[in-house]
C-alpha cells in the first residue's frame, strides 16, 4: 500500500498519533529543564507523562528505576506486555525504564509495542540518563565551587572526597586528573612520585600484580598490586607534600582544562575538519552550556582558535572580536553551515564582518536603549572552500589558470566560464545542505552573497567586484533548489570574472588563492503587490566624505537611503538620487528648496517581482499609486507635494491614486528616532572596531536589520592620502586646510583655471556667460577625470553669475575635480557654495569637491605658476579667443617637463595638497615611496605616538632642572608630529647650561630611554638599544642657532617645549 | 577697479536713464525713481540649533510705492549684495506698473545660505525678518511673496508672526501662499495664460487668424504647458516643444508635425516638464536636437525656458515665416538677437509684459485676501485676461504711434506711470 492509497481516516489516525508522540516529548523535555523541579519530581512527572505518548495511554502503567530509587506510576501493576530500555551513564547501567500495558491490547499475546512507540521510549531513555549524566556532572562542579568559595572552612584531606566522587561518576575525568596530579609532584620533584610515573599509565596496569618494583626504595610502604593501591600511593604522596589549597585549586583547573579539552584539541589541530570542529562544538554545548566556565585563558583560546578557523586569519579582527564572541555564538553559526566533507574552509569577510558587528552592538546595547531592536537576517553560509569542491567535481580547475590570461582574453570568455558553472553539477552533500538551508528559509526572496577571503587582505576593497543575486524563491522546491544553486554557480563564476581580476592584478593579488564565501541571506522586506522590497535601506558611513555644508563636520557620519532595496543606496547611480543624511546634522540636508528637494528625490526603486521572479526596477510613482496603501512605513517616507509646498502626510490625507508625491524621509528623520539610532550604531562600531565603519542596512516597517558592517577603508576611496612635508615651493601648487574630503585622485594632466581678478572685471553679462559656454566646451575636449577646473567663488551660480563661472552640471561632469577659490575681496571672504548647485550629482559621479582659501595664514597658492605657465586656451577653442586672459588652460605635462599634478587628500588632518610630481610608475620609484611616509593612516600607529607624547611627558616632569642644570626639553620629530611607528625613536633636544653635570643628566636619560625601550619591546616587540635619542645644545647654539638648537625656534615643525618638574 | 565689475543696479540705472531721456524727464522726478525711496537693513539675531547665536544681515528695499503698497519678493542668498537688491526691487516697480496694477515696487532678503540651516533655524529667520519690518510692510504698506530659496512655507511663517504682532489676521500681508492658507486659484495657469492673452491680442493687431498659426515652444514647465493648453484651446497649433533631458545632461526638440498633443506629452512628463525621450519616440515625435526649435518653419516662437536662450548665434537660423516672439521667460533675448529681431521687423512682446501673468495673479491673491473672500478659477482668469489685455495694448499703442520698439516701448509706458504718480502725489 504506497501512502496515496491509504485510507483518509488512516493517515489522520497516523497524524494524530504522531502530534501525541511529539507533544509528549516536549512535555518531558521541558520538565528535564525546570530547574525549580526536584529530581524525584522530574521523573514522577516523566512517568506520568509517557503514556500519553502512546496509542492506549489508558491502559498503560510505568516503572522508572534509578539506582536505588523506583518510581512508579499509581495503578502500576506487572503484566506480561512490556518493553524495557536501561539507563546507562558511562557505560554503567544505573537503571531502566519499562512500559507496561494492562492487558493485551492487540488481542494477541504478540509484542504490542509498535515501532513508533519503542523508538519514543527508547528517546525518552536516553534523555533521562543523558539527564542524570549531566546534573552529577553538575552537582560535582558544584561541590568543587562550594569547596573553592569555602576554602578557609576546608577540611584537611577533603579533596579526596572529592576526587572520589570523581572516581564514581566519572572515571576518565578521575585517571586524567590522576595523571596530572601524578606529573605534577613530579614536577614539584616529590621522591617517589617519578617512580609511580615509571610505571606508565594507569590503566594498563589495573588488577596487574606482577609490577616490578624496586624494593630497596622505602617510599613505598607496600607493594602496590592494584589499581586502588596505585591510586592511594599518589593520593598519599600528595597530602604529604602538598598543601590541601592547592591541591584543590589544582583539580579544580584540571576539571575545566578536561572539559574544554575535546574542543581545544578539535579546533587547535589544523588537520581537523570543519565537520569535526562542530561536532565538538555541538558537544561542548551540550555538557558546558556557558554556565559551566572554563578558565579565562582557554576561553580566549578557544574564541581565537575558532575565529580564525571561522572567519580570518586577520590579527586586527581577531583581538577585537574575541571580546565580543561567545563560544556558544559559533553553536548557533554552525547550524546554519553548509561545507563540503573534509572542508578547512571559511566564512569570509562578510560573514565575518556582520558577525562581529552585531555581536558588539548586542554587548553594548546593555548600556545603550538605541542600540537595542535591531536584527540580523537568518543566513546560511557556504564555506569557502565549496567552490574548490564544486569545480574539482566538475573538472573545472583549468579555470583557475584564467587569472593569468591577458585581461581581453578574461573578458571575452568570461560568458563561455558563466555558462560552464551554470551548466555544472553540484556535489550531492552540497546540494544536502542547500535543500536543508532552503526548508529553513521557506519561499521568502533571498539574496546570495559572496563573501570573498580577499576582502581582508591588505584592506582591498572587493566590494561590488563580486556578484550578489537576488532570488525570488518562489514555486516548487526543486524550481528553487534549482534557482539557488544557478546562484551559487554564477557568483562563483563571478570570481573569474574581467573586473575582479584586473583589480587584483592592479594590486598585486592575482596569485593569491582566491577561495569564495557564500551568503546566503534572506531578503529583508514585504509583500507589496507582486512586488517584494524592504520599506527602505540604505548605507551608513563613519566618516562623512561629502560635506555640503561647512558646518557639518566628518565625524557627523552620512547615511544614503532608499526605499527598497539597497542597492539603489550602494551603487552610486546615474538616474537617480538615494536621500542623504549627515547623521550628526540630520537638520542641515543638502535639498533645501522645494525645486532642490523634488529634483533630488529618489524617482526609482529596485524590487523582486515574485511573479516573474525577477529582480526588477520600478517606478516609485506607479508602485504608490497601485499599491501606496500596502507600502509599510510610507508616512514616514513620503511627502505631499502641493504647489509650491512640500508638506509630511497628516492622518489620513494620504490620496494615493491622485495625489502628488516625493520620497523625502521627512517622517523618518524628524519624526522617529531611526537617525539617532543608526549614528548611535556607527558611533558604538567605530569606537569598538577602532576604525571608521560602514553599514548596511533595511527596513521591513517593523524592524531594523543590519545587513553588512566593515572598516570604511575597504573602499580606498576613503583612504587618507599621507601628506608629505617640507616639498620644495617649486613643486607645489597649493595647499589647503579647510572642509577637506577624503578621495582618489588620478593622475591630473590638465587645469582649467578661471582667473578670479580677470573673471570679477568682467564688465557685462554676457562675457560672464560666454565663460561659462567656453568651461563646457573644455568639458568635452579634456581628457575625462583627468583635468581639474579651478574658478573663483560658487561654480554654478545662476542669478548672481558675477559671483561663480555659470555652469550647468551638464558643463563640468568630466571634471576630477571642482575647485572653488575664496580670494579676499576689500575686505570680506566669499562664501562658497559647496558644489551645492549640483552637490548630489558631484556625489553620484565622485567627482571630487575642494575649496581654497588662499588669503588664509599658512596656506600656499602658487598664483606665480598660473601667471607664467603657457595657456593654451585658445589653441583648443580659438573662437573664444577674447576670453584668453580669464581662462587660462595648463597642459602640466609640457609645462613642467613630464610632471603631473598630484592632489593628496587627507580628511584626518583636514589637509590637502597639489603637486607637480612625475607621474607614479607602477613599480613605485624611490622617490614616491620616500614621499608617501605613512602617516597616521593606521589606528596602532596612532597608538604609538600617543604612547611616546605620553611617556616624554611624564619623563619631564620628573626631571628636576635646577639639579640637573637643565633649562628646557623639547620633543620633535616622529613622537612630536605624530607619525611615530613603533619602530621610531624618541628625538629631545636638551637645552643644557653651563653648571650641567653632564655624567649625571646622561645617565639620568639613559635609565629612562632603556626602561622605555624595553616597554616598546613589551608592547609591539620591537628591540632597541634605548628609546630615547638627545641632543644636547646649550645657550650658545641657541644664540648661533647652531644645528638642533635651530629646531627650538624654527618657523616650521618647530621642537615643542614640555614641562619640566615644578618646583616649590 | 570697483567701476568696472558688474554691477546690475549701475545697469538698471542705465536703462532707466535711456528712458528718463527719451521722457524729458526732469531732474527731480529722475533722480527720485534712480533710488529707492526707502532701505531697511538690519540684523537677525538667531539662536542656532547648537544653542550658539547667529547674526544674519537683512534688507528690505522700497524703491517706489507712489503707485500703491510696494511688492517684491524676499531673497535667502549668501552673497546678496545691497545693488541686487536695489536693481531687483527697481525691476519690480517697471513690471508693475507696465500692467497697471496699483503696487510699487520693492525686494527683500537676507544674507544666508540655507543649504547651512536647518528648517527650524530658517524659521527663526523668517520671523526675525518679520518681527523687524513689522511696522514697515504690511498689506497697505509693503507685500512681500517668495523668491530665490524661499517658499509657501517660508511665507507662512512670516505671516504667522506678522499677525502675532499685530493682533490680527492680515491674509494680504504676504502672497504666495498655498491654496486654502489665502493662496489665490489660478496661480498655476497664470504665467502661461497670460502670455497667450498677449499673444492673441498681438495676433489680432497683425490680422492674423490665431487658428491658421503655428508656434514652436522652448520648455516645457509650468509656463509652456498652460501657454500650449490656452493657445491650443484657441485653434493654434504647436509643432515643436524643447526641454531638457535629466538624464542625457542636453536638450531635445520634440517635433511633431501635425500638432504636438498636450495631453499624451504631459503623460510622459516629469514635474520639471522632462519629457521621457523614449516614450515620446513612441508616441511618433521626432526627437530633434536642441536648438531646433528655434529653426522650425513657424509663426511664433515662444521661450519659455531660461534666459539668453535667443542669442547671437542663434538668432541666425530663425526662419523667415516667424512674425511673432513672446517672451514667456526672463530675460530670454540678448541685445545682439534684439537688434537682428527688430531689423526683421518681428513683433516682439517683451518677458515683463509677456509674462507678468505672475505678478498680476499675486496682486489678485491679496485682493482677495484683504476681503477675505476668494474667487473661483474662472473668475481669476476672466479678471487676468481684462487686465493682461489692456496692458497689452497700451504697449503695443505706444509702439506702434511712437514708432518704439516693443521692449523700448514698454519701459516708456511704465516709467512714464510712476513718473505720473509721483507728480500728482506733489512729490516732484
Amino acid at each position: 500500500m504506497t501512502p496515496s492509497d491509504k485510507p483518509f481516516e488512516s493517515i489522520i489516525n497516523e497524524l494524530q498519533d504522531k502530534t501525541k508522540e511529539l507533544s509528549c516529548l516536549y512535555s518531558i523535555e521541558e520538565c528535564l529543564n525546570r530547574e525549580d523541579f526536584s529530581d524525584d519530581n522530574a521523573f514522577n512527572f516523566i512517568i506520568n507523562t509517557l503514556p500519553s505518548g502512546l496509542r492506549y495511554s489508558n491502559f498503560c502503567e510505568v516503572k522508572l528505576i534509578i539506582e536505588t530509587k523506583v518510581y512508579t506510576t499509581p495503578n502500576f501493576i506487572e503484566t506480561p506486555w512490556h518493553y524495557t530500555v536501561k539507563l546507562h551513564e558511562d557505560d554503567k547501567t544505573i537503571g531502566k525504564l519499562s512500559v507496561y500495558y494492562k492487558k493485551g491490547v492487540t488481542g494477541s499475546d504478540a509484542n504490542p509495542f509498535l515501532d513508533e512507540e519503542i523508538k519514543l521510549i527508547k528517546t525518552v531513555g536516553d534523555r533521562i540518563s543523558h539527564f542524570i549524566h549531566h546534573r552529577n556532572l553538575q552537582s560535582v562542579f558544584e561541590e568543587l565551587q562550594s569547596v573553592k568559595r569555602g576554602n578557609e572552612l576546608y577540611h584537611r584531606g577533603e579533596w579526596k572526597i572529592v576526587l572520589d566522587m570523581f572516581r564514581k561518576t566519572d572515571p576518565n575525568l578521575f585517571a586524567s586528573i590522576l595523571r596530572k596530579l601524578l606529573h605534577h609532584l613530579c614536577w614539584k620533584e616529590v621522591e617517589g612520585a617519578d617512580k609511580l610515573l615509571a610505571l606508565q599509565t594507569i590503566e594498563l596496569k589495573v588488577g596487574d600484580s606482577k609490577i616490578p618494583i624496586d624494593e630497596n626504595k622505602p617510599m613505598i610502604r607496600r607493594k602496590i598490586n592494584t589499581y586502588d593501591e596505585y591510586i592511594n600511593a599518589i593520593l598519599n604522596l600528595a597530602d604529604e607534600n602538598i598543601k590541601d589549597e592547592q591541591i584543590l585549586a589544582k583539580i579544580q583547573k584540571w576539571v575545566k582544562e578536561e572539559k574544554a579539552s575535546g574542543l581545544v584539541k578539535a579546533v587547535e589541530s589544523l588537520d581537523t575538519s570543519l565537520s569535526d570542529i562542530s561536532d565538538a562544538i555541538r558537544k561542548y554545548y551540550h555538557l558546558a552550556p556557558e554556565k559551566f566556565k572554563l578558565s579565562a585563558a582557554t576561553v580566549k583560546g578557544l574564541r581565537v582558535t575558532l575565529l580564525r578557523r571561522f572567519f580570518t586569519e586577520q590579527l586586527e579582527y581577531i583581538s577585537i572580536a574575541k571580546d565580543y564572541v561567545k563560544l556558544t555564538d559559533f553553536y548557533h553559526l554552525i547550524d546554519n553551515m553548509i561545507f563540503p566533507p573534509g572542508s578547512h574552509g571559511k566564512l569570509g569577510g562578510k560573514s565575518a564582518g556582520l558577525f562581529l558587528a552585531s555581536h558588539i552592538l548586542r554587548k553594548s546595547s546593555e548600556d545603550c536603549e538605541l542600540l537595542k531592536d535591531f536584527k540580523t537576517p537568518k543566513t546560511w553560509y557556504v564555506a569557502s572552500d565549496a567552490l574548490m569542491h564544486f569545480m574539482h567535481f566538475n573538472d573545472l580547475e583549468e579555470t583557475i589558470e584564467q587569472k593569468y590570461k591577458d585581461i581581453d582574453e578574461v573578458r571575452l570568455e568570461y560568458p563561455h566560464i558563466i555558462q560552464l558553472f551554470k551548466n555544472s553539477q553540484f556535489p550531492p552533500d552540497l546540494v544536502k545542505g542547500l535543500s536543508v538551508a532552503l526548508d529553513d528559509f521557506g519561499d521568502t526572496p533571498l539574496i546570495v552573497r559572496s563573501s570573498s577571503l580577499m576582502e581582508d587582505q591588505m584592506g582591498a576593497a572587493f566590494s561590488g567586484k563580486y556578484k550578489s543575486l537576488f532570488l525570488a524563491n518562489q514555486g516548487p522546491k526543486e524550481t528553487r533548489l534549482h534557482a539557488l544553486t544557478d546562484a551559487i554557480a554564477e557568483v562563483y563564476a563571478s570570481t573569474f570574472g574581467p573586473d575582479p581580476i584586473e583589480y587584483r592584478a592592479e594590486r598585486g593579488l592575482i596569485d593569491f588563492h582566491e577561495e569564495m564565501g557564500i551568503m546566503i541571506q534572506e531578503v529583508v522586506g514585504s509583500k507589496i503587490g507582486p512586488y517584494f522590497c524592504p520599506a527602505f535601506a540604505g548605507v551608513a558611513f563613519s566618516n562623512n566624505e561629502f560635506r555640503w555644508s561647512s558646518r557639518i563636520k566628518r565625524e557627523d557620519g552620512l547615511v544614503r537611503i532608499v526605499p527598497g532595496l539597497g542597492t539603489r543606496a550602494v551603487d552610486r547611480l546615474s538616474d537617480d538620487y538615494p536621500i542623504l543624511v549627515a547623521l550628526g546634522q540630520p537638520n542641515l540636508r543638502v535639498n533645501v528648496s522645494v525645486n532642490e528637494q523634488y529634483r533630488y528625490s529618489p524617482r526609482k526603486i529596485d524590487v523582486i517581482n515574485l511573479e516573474t521572479n525577477d529582480f526588477e526596477t520600478i517606478e516609485m510613482d506607479d508602485l504608490l499609486k497601485k499599491y501606496g496603501e500596502e507600502y509599510p512605513m510610507v508616512e514616514k517616507m513620503i511627502s505631499i507635494m502641493e504647489g509650491n509646498i512640500i508638506r509630511q502626510p497628516m492622518g489620513y490625507d494620504i490620496d494615493f491614486e491622485s495625489g502628488e508625491f516625493i520620497v523625502t524621509f521627512d517622517g523618518l528623520i524628524n519624526k522617529s528616532n531611526f537617525i539617532q539610532k543608526i549614528y548611535s550604531i556607527i558611533n558604538t562600531l567605530q569606537e569598538k572596531m577602532k576604525t571608521p565603519v560602514d553599514l548596511e542596512f533595511a527596513h521591513d516597517g517593523t524592524d531594523l536589520y543590519l545587513l553588512q558592517s566593515r572598516p570604511q577603508s575597504y573602499f580606498d576611496v576613503n583612504l587618507s592620502d599621507p601628506i608629505p612635508k617640507d616639498i620644495p615651493e617649486d613643486q607645489m601648487l597649493f595647499t589647503a586646510n579647510r572642509y577637506i574630503s577624503n578621495g582618489r585622485m588620478s593622475d591630473i594632466t590638465n587645469i582649467v583655471y578661471v582667473e578670479p581678478q580677470a573673471y570679477a572685471e568682467i564688465p557685462e553679462k554676457e562675457t560672464m556667460l560666454r565663460v561659462g559656454r567656453a568651461v563646457g566646451r573644455l568639458n568635452k575636449i579634456l581628457p575625462k577625470r583627468q583635468f581639474i577646473l579651478m574658478g573663483p567663488g560658487r561654480w554654478g551660480s545662476r542669478g548672481d553669475i558675477k559671483l561663480g563661472v555659470s555652469v550647468t552640471y551638464s558643463d563640468i561632469n568630466n571634471t576630477a575635480m571642482l575647485v572653488e577659490i575664496a580670494k579676499k575681496k576689500g575686505n570680506y571672504i566669499p562664501d562658497l557654495s559647496f558644489g551645492t548647485h549640483f552637490f548630489q550629482d558631484l556625489v553620484e559621479a565622485s567627482i571630487q569637491y575642494l575649496p581654497l582659501y588662499p588669503d588664509d595664514e599658512g596656506i600656499f597658492f602658487n598664483e606665480r605658476f598660473f601667471d607664467v605657465t603657457e595657456n593654451i586656451f585658445t589653441e583648443l577653442l580659438p573662437e573664444y579667443k577674447d576670453l584668453e586672459n580669464i581662462i587660462k588652460v595648463i597642459d602640466v605635462p609640457s609645462a613642467t617637463n613630464g610632471n603631473i599634478l598630484k592632489i593628496l587628500l587627507n580628511a584626518d588632518l583636514d589637509e590637502a595638497v597639489g603637486l607637480l610630481l612625475p607621474p607614479t610608475d607602477s613599480s613605485g620609484n624611490g622617490r614616491e615611496i620616500s614621499i608617501y611616509q605613512n602617516i597616521n593612516s593606521d589606528a596602532n600607529d596612532y597608538d604609538q605616538w600617543k604612547w611616546r607624547v605620553g611617556m616624554v611627558e611624564k619623563m619631564a616632569s620628573e626631571l628636576d632642572g635646577r639639579k640637573y642644570g637643565v633649562k628646557g626639553v623639547y620633543v620633535f620629530g616622529s613622537t612630536k608630529n605624530a607619525s611615530a611607528t613603533a619602530k621610531s625613536d624618541i628625538d629631545l633636544i636638551v637645552h643644557v647650561d653651563k653648571s650641567v653635570k653632564m655624567g649625571l643628566l646622561e645617565n639620568w636619560f639613559q635609565g629612562w630611554s632603556l626602561c622605555l625601550s624595553e616597554m616598546n619591546y613589551l608592547r609591539t616587540g620591537y628591540k632597541t638599544d634605548g628609546l630615547l635619542d638627545i641632543y644636547y645644545v646649550t645657550d650658545e647654539d641657541i644664540e648661533n642657532n647652531d644645528s638642533y638648537a635651530a629646531k627650538i625656534t624654527a618657523v616650521t615643525d618647530p621642537a615643542k617645549k614640555l614641562e619640566l618638574k615644578k618646583l616649590l | 577697479m570697483e567701476t568696472k565689475e558688474f554691477n546690475p543696479f549701475k545697469m538698471a540705472q542705465t536703462q532707466f536713464d535711456g528712458v528718463a531721456k527719451k521722457l524729458n524727464l526732469d531732474e527731480g522726478s529722475s533722480d527720485l525713481l534712480r533710488n529707492a525711496l526707502r532701505e531697511f537693513h538690519f540684523s537677525i539675531p538667531v539662536r542656532m540649533d547648537d544653542g550658539t547665536h547667529k547674526v544674519f544681515r537683512g534688507f528690505r528695499v522700497q524703491h517706489n510705492d507712489a503707485r500703491g503698497p510696494s511688492k517684491g519678493g524676499i531673497r535667502f542668498h549668501p552673497q546678496e549684495t545691497e545693488d541686487t537688491v536695489r536693481a531687483l526691487a527697481m525691476w519690480m516697480t517697471w513690471k508693475c506698473a507696465v500692467v497697471d496694477i496699483p503696487l510699487g515696487g520693492g525686494k527683500g532678503g537676507v544674507i544666508c545660505d540655507p543649504h547651512n540651516l536647518s528648517m527650524a533655524e530658517q524659521e527663526q529667520i523668517c520671523r526675525g525678518w518679520a518681527r523687524q519690518m513689522a511696522k514697515n510692510v504690511g498689506p497697505l504698506n509693503d507685500v512681500p511673496a517668495p523668491d530665490v530659496m524661499t517658499s509657501a512655507q517660508h511665507m507662512l511663517w512670516m505671516l504667522d508672526e506678522f499677525e502675532v504682532i499685530q493682533g490680527a489676521k492680515y491674509p494680504g500681508f504676504i502672497t504666495g501662499k498655498p491654496v486654502g492658507m489665502g493662496g489665490s486659484l489660478g496661480r498655476t495657469e497664470a504665467t502661461g495664460y497670460g502670455l497667450i492673452y498677449t499673444v492673441r491680442e498681438a495676433l489680432k493687431e497683425m490680422n492674423i487668424d490665431i487658428k491658421q498659426t503655428t508656434a514652436s515652444v522652448q520648455g516645457f514647465g509650468n509656463v509652456a504647458q498652460f501657454a500650449i493648453e490656452l493657445y491650443n484651446e484657441y485653434g493654434g497649433k504647436v509643432v515643436a516643444v524643447s526641454c531638457w533631458d535629466q538624464n542625457d545632461q542636453t536638450s531635445y526638440t520634440f517635433k511633431k508635425n501635425e500638432g504636438i498633443k498636450l495631453a499624451e506629452l504631459r503623460s510622459v512628463t516629469d514635474k520639471f516638464g522632462g519629457i521621457n525621450k523614449t516614450k515620446a519616440e513612441e508616441l511618433g515625435y521626432e526627437i530633434l536636437d536642441a536648438n531646433m526649435w528655434i529653426e522650425q518653419e513657424v509663426d511664433i516662437l515662444l521661450p519659455c525656458a531660461i534666459e539668453n536662450q535667443v542669442n547671437g548665434e542663434t538668432i541666425k537660423n530663425i526662419k523667415d515665416s516667424v512674425k511673432l516672439i513672446g517672451e514667456g521667460a526672463n530675460g530670454p533675448t540678448t541685445p545682439e538677437a534684439d537688434a537682428v529681431i527688430k531689423e526683421k521687423g518681428i513683433f516682439l512682446i517683451p518677458d515683463f509684459l509677456a509674462n507678468a501673468g505672475g505678478v498680476t495673479c499675486s496682486y489678485f491673491e491679496q485682493v482677495q485676501c484683504n476681503m477675505n473672500y476668494y474667487w473661483e478659477k474662472k473668475e481669476v482668469l476672466e479678471k487676468l485676461d481684462t487686465k493682461m489685455t489692456h496692458a497689452f495694448k497700451a504697449v503695443s499703442d505706444l509702439s506702434r504711434k511712437r514708432k518704439e520698439y516693443m521692449r523700448d516701448a514698454a519701459y516708456i509706458i511704465a516709467i512714464s506711470r510712476v513718473a505720473k504718480a509721483c507728480r500728482d502725489r506733489g512729490w516732484v
